[in-house]
């Protein structure tokens, strides 16, 4: 009975060690093979790709804090545009507090979610999907006849230092925070067994709001960074974001469900699998449709190895 | 022994790494109420789970009347002549009272793919006034009756196509009075017929009147079987335990006075459909315990204290003037809970012994910067597992695979960890073997003395009347009575009380 | 201890009281707009193509219901409409089949959608809006290359089910095999059982995984009838890509949560139907405000948020996610 009781543990143990090693040989993988295929003319558009980077692994920071505590988050692309919208607007003002109003406008859009969501007690996914159609609109609204041009000082701040900088910053303190805080403990904990957690005196209700502050707020800084990138903020800003979003993350190992099994490193390895092989696939002259295919079948396949079974009794 | 009805023959079942049933032989007779006792943890409804094909066992064959039975869902095995009543609500929200009776079994009121709804609804209600439920009407929405109501409907679901075997699985326990009765009437009447009844419950005098026969699990293992006219209480005790429960089992001290100091005080109480104007105080180094039926409310007295229930009016007041009306205040002004639903409320159970415990005393453990080591954290939560003698492989397995008695273990090192002085402990061995038992007695005894508080709620009289300086008992959402600890109280005293 | 009831009388009450609630709210939206808009909105012919218009949805809701019912939930609707939509096309106009090759060529797309959602969904046990938001961006592409990025017109010889009669007629139709799959059968009874408790259903011998596998199926197949009424109705259809097709699953959900609320009245799916009826006319009544298009959307998001927000009730304490 010991003895199996160890094998067990073994097996397990395996099982954690494929499940935390297979994204980064999936992204060594994936670098050597376009590069190969691509006869290493990726590498050369190493900046380009760098530069599709930056919005998405910033933004996938604070979804990964969502998705910890078993949350969803679908409105992150109406977020960025939203964001981006107030961006270019105030970036006429002052940089500064056009940094601070598309920070405080994704926020707030993400205090509307919570509301929804932690008040009135409606599952997250059917919030965001509201929320994403309906800030969409307004974006559309705003949008519709020409993109709102930001003022041409952003440009100024077109630097891959400003950018990377910023996305560095985002991750370590973020990874910092998660890591080395009763933060991260507290939104595994939430993620894994909630109302356990509450009876262990975490305000759960609290955490739940406001990090979804947290995360509106996360996006609000990504959009400055679009912004400075695209200098302008188009109709169709963000969209799609949120499915690349929840991509990224399942190819970093993120466990759909949260809780215990999540990983930081799922946000910076996700991501970077992410655009690395859309980017590849795109080099390859592969058709949209044919690489909405694979990006469906990749999903679908890491979903179902990631996805952390034991802690969802009943399967919805 | 008569005639059999049913073999049990060298049956084994595991679960991952736990042998539930260890070669399991036996036989039980027609037209007696064959009883199954054993510790939680024994394997009884494992057993009768796998005959009635809940669960699918791993070797071994049960012969029913001679032949080999093997179902593999609840139908095949109600085709077969078994039937059973689970321990939790076996009813289905959203369909009919004639619609679960039925579950399953539609195929005799469906022609051509169309369901003959009617005369569903009539062959219900047939039934239902057969067995004395006229008050149940077949058409009726399931969800419009009470827990009561539904066992009532379950025992007409489990008992109208005259099965040779019913199983009943602990179902007295959530039952009132009247439907124990009800119930008892019906396990003496399906004997009566000649067919046979296995019995499952945990109250030990229940099982001695009414069953013929008892066969008692130990561990997986089958221990022996005995005529209830032939054994007594302690005798069966001895048998569940495999040795003597000796005196020192509960605390033993019956004379010594209670402080006077007052540490909580709880004022015109109340949470809507629950309790109602509950008022105590609970004394340093004192144990008080609460008992009642489980649906008396008693419950939700450790949630009403712990700032945990919801719509609570009334105040609970510390000594200090705290007003406790949220968990993390609670936590906080030192007061610590553990849920009689241990796997919802008390654990998070797919996460690490170390997070679990860590968990309220995580700004105890993190220095000026708000930072946390994970060193620091293993020790901190390896000393109180260890302290509390958990059987585990390290603070980083995940709770889910401890045993009942382990994961309360769990429970208490977080909450040991904290140093509580005031410890709400709703059902806390429930669920739990005998040893591990004996080990949180000597913890409550041993924190008593070193003056802390306990608020003890249990369904199990004897604990209560073993380990607590005055009991409180609840009905209907009140309180009934108030007993000091005695030498001289017995479980009858409490049980007047109660019903 | 026991409560008394009386049972018929009570369950007549029921249905007349949940009738009374949807009229009522037919009667205020319709009178909102109507005192703000009076000349161009609201007159009975005006009514009679909101119903019209409110049919679409109102058949994928029914059918979109029984996978609601189970707790599990679809982000592939508009997707698999949009295919569904398009094969249909593809077989009434390029293989020359007419309108059998429309109506089963979508009504069997829609089934195989649903079957691979429920098959994935059982399978791979992940939570099924997961896996549909995974299966939808295949859909997509499946369209996309199916429609070679052209978009399919229906030729107007074949466009009765866009109009009256012929469009209530498939309606009505849907809706009353849903009402018989519903109350006359063994799904309808094992999909509530499901829905109240998957384990005791398990329990009780119901093969919990092919019922589930065959709500989707159910689903996928009213929603290709959905798709042959919205190609129909609209004449051709874009194959669109990006998750862009999700904006179709919105009105049918906020059908569904009609029927989801006014299940305890014992009737979802004149629920469904006259909810279909409601958000259309509100959707009419600010065309008719003349508000811009792109508000549209705002109002589609804040309508279905605002119609979850009333229907659904949480238990104190409930874990949502």
């Amino acid at each position: 009975m010991k003895d199996s009781k160890a094998g067990e543990l073994k097996k397990q143990f395996i099982y954690n060690l494929i499940r935390s090693s297979l994204p980064i040989i999936g992204l060594i993988a994936v670098c050597i093979v376009f590069n190969i295929l691509t006869h290493g003319s990726m590498w050369n558009s190493r900046k380009l790709i760098l530069n599709q980077i930056y919005v998405v692994m910033i933004s996938a920071t604070g979804v990964f804090f969502i998705m910890s505590m078993g949350g969803l988050d679908f409105s992150q692309g109406s977020i960025l545009g939203i964001a981006s919208i107030v961006v270019c607007l105030l970036s006429g003002v002052n940089i500064i507090v056009a940094i601070f109003g598309g920070i405080l406008a994704g926020a707030a859009i993400g205090a509307f979610n919570a509301f929804f969501y932690v008040k009135r007690k409606i599952k997250s996914f059917i919030v965001t999907i509201c929320t994403m159609f309906l800030f969409r609109g307004f974006i559309k609204y705003m949008a519709s006849n020409s993109p709102v041009a930001a003022s041409m000082k952003v440009y100024d701040y077109d630097t891959t230092a400003i950018k990377l900088g910023i996305t560095a910053a985002v991750l370590i303190i973020s990874f910092v925070v998660f890591r080395f805080t009763g933060f991260g403990i507290k939104l595994k904990a939430i993620g894994a067994g909630e109302k356990a957690t509450k009876f262990a005196g975490v305000r759960t209700d609290r955490v739940k709001f406001l990090i979804y502050v947290l995360s509106g707020a996360i996006t609000g800084l990504a959009a400055f960074v679009n912004i400075v990138k695209n200098g302008s903020a188009t109709a169709n800003v963000g969209s799609q974001l949120e499915t690349q979003i929840l991509i990224a993350l399942v190819l970093g190992g993120m466990p759909i469900s949260g809780g215990a099994k999540v990983r930081f490193e799922n946000v910076i390895v996700g991501s970077l699998l992410y655009v690395v092989l859309t980017n590849g696939l795109i080099m390859m002259g592969l058709s949209t449709q044919m690489m909405q295919l694979i990006q469906g079948i990749v999903f679908l396949i890491f979903v179902a190895i990631f996805a952390d079974r034991e802690s969802l009794s009943v399967i919805k | 022994m008569s005639d059999i009805r049913l073999e049990v023959k060298n049956v084994s079942k595991s679960f991952g790494i736990t042998k539930a049933l260890d070669d399991v032989s036996f036989n039980i007779s027609k037209g007696e109420i064959h009883a199954l006792i054993g510790e939680n943890g024994s394997g009884k409804s494992t057993l009768t789970n796998s005959l009635s094909g809940i669960y699918h066992k791993d070797y071994g064959s049960f012969i029913l009347d001679g032949k080999e039975v093997d179902p593999s869902n609840q139908v095949e095995a109600n085709n077969e002549g078994i039937s059973i009543i689970v321990q939790e609500l076996g009813t289905l929200d959203g369909l009919t009272v004639a619609e679960n009776i039925f579950l399953g079994h539609e195929d005799s009121f469906v022609k051509m793919g169309i369901k003959n709804t009617s005369a569903m609804n009539r062959k219900a209600n047939e039934l239902l006034k057969k067995y004395g439920f006229d008050r149940i009407k077949a058409s009726d929405m399931i969800d419009d009756y009470n827990f009561e109501d539904r066992k009532l409907v379950e025992i007409v679901k489990a008992t109208y196509f005259d099965p040779k075997i019913v199983v009943i699985d602990e179902t007295t326990t959530a039952l009132s009075r009247e439907g124990r009765d009800e119930l008892y009437k019906h396990m003496k009447r399906i004997k009566a017929e000649g067919n046979t009844v296995i019995f499952i419950s945990h109250d030990l005098p229940e099982v001695l009147t009414l069953s013929d026969t008892i066969t008692v699990l130990r561990d997986g293992v089958y221990i022996d079987t005995v005529k209830s006219s032939e054994i007594d209480e302690d005798g069966l005790k001895k048998l569940m335990v495999g040795r003597d429960v000796t005196g020192a089992y509960y605390r033993a001290d019956y004379d010594e006075e209670v402080s006077s100091e007052v540490v909580m005080k709880v004022e015109n109480v109340s949470v809507p459909g629950l309790i109602s104007n509950i008022n105590f105080e609970l004394h340093k180094g004192e144990i008080l315990g609460f008992g009642g039926l489980s649906e008396s409310g008693m419950h939700e007295i450790g949630k009403a204290c712990f700032g945990a229930s919801f719509d609570r009016t009334g105040s609970v007041t510390l000594a200090d003037g705290t007003h406790i009306n949220d968990i993390p205040t609670a936590i906080a002004h030192s007061i610590a809970y553990t849920s009689k639903d241990r796997d919802n409320e008390s654990l998070i159970m797919n996460q690490s012994i170390r997070d679990n415990i860590c968990l309220p005393s995580l700004d105890k453990l993190s220095n000026k910067a708000h930072m946390l080591s994970d060193k620091k954290l293993k020790t901190f939560a390896d000393e109180y597992a260890k302290q509390m003698s958990t059987k585990m492989q390290s603070v980083d397995q995940f709770v889910s695979n401890l045993s009942g008695g382990n994961k309360q273990k769990v429970v208490l090192a977080r909450w040991i960890g904290k140093d509580s002085d005031i410890l709400l402990l709703d059902s806390p061995t429930r669920g739990i073997d005998i040893k591990v038992k004996q080990d949180i007695y000597q913890l409550m005894d041993k924190m008593r003395k070193s003056g802390k508080s306990i608020i003890m709620i249990s369904e199990e009289l004897a604990e209560l009347i073993g380990m607590c300086d005055r009991i409180i008992i609840m009905k209907d959402g009140l309180i009934s009575g108030e007993l000091p600890r005695s030498r001289d109280m017995d479980e009858n005293s409490l049980i007047a009380k109660m019903v | 201890m026991y409560k008394s009831k009386e049972s018929t009388g009570k369950k007549l009450s029921g249905q007349v009281k949940g009738y009374i609630l949807l009229l009522l709210l037919v009667l205020i939206s319709w009178g909102i707009f109507k005192i703000i808009t009076p000349d161009n909105f609201g007159s009975p012919k005006n009514l009679l193509s909101y119903f019209e218009a409110s049919l679409l949805a109102a058949v994928g809701a029914v059918g979109f219901y029984f996978v609601m019912v189970m707790g599990m939930f679809d982000f592939s609707i508009g997707a698999n409409i949009m295919l569904s939509a398009i094969v249909g096309c593809v077989f009434a106009n390029r293989f020359g089949l007419g309108y059998f090759g429309l109506v089963v060529g979508a009504i069997m797309t829609g089934a195989i959608v649903g079957l691979l959602n429920g098959a994935f969904y059982v399978r791979l046990r992940i939570p099924s809006m997961i896996v549909t938001t995974g299966l939808a961006l295949i859909y997509e592409s499946i369209a996309n290359f199916i429609a070679g990025g052209v978009e399919q017109t229906l030729p107007s010889n074949l466009r009765a089910f866009g109009q009256m009669p012929g469009n209530l007629i498939l309606a009505v139709m849907a809706f009353i095999l849903a009402y018989l799959i519903l109350n006359y059968t063994k799904i309808g009874t094992y999909t509530y059982a499901i829905g109240s408790n998957e384990f005791v259903a398990k329990n009780m011998g119901i093969n919990v995984n092919l019922y589930k596998v065959l709500a989707f199926i159910i689903s996928g197949a009213f929603l290709g009838v959905m798709a042959v009424l919205t190609i129909s109705y609209g004449s051709s259809m874009v194959a669109v890509t990006g998750m862009a097709s999700m904006s179709r699953n919105f009105i049918p959900t906020m059908g569904c949560f009609f029927g989801l609320a006014f299940k305890k009245y014992g009737m979802p799916i004149p629920a469904i139907i006259i909810g279909e009826f409601v958000i259309n006319i509100i959707f009419f009544g600010f065309i008719a405000l003349g508000a811009p298009t792109a508000v549209q959307d705002v109002i589609t998001g804040l309508a279905l948020l605002i119609i979850v927000t009333m229907t659904t009730n949480v238990a104190k304490g409930e874990i949502v996610k």
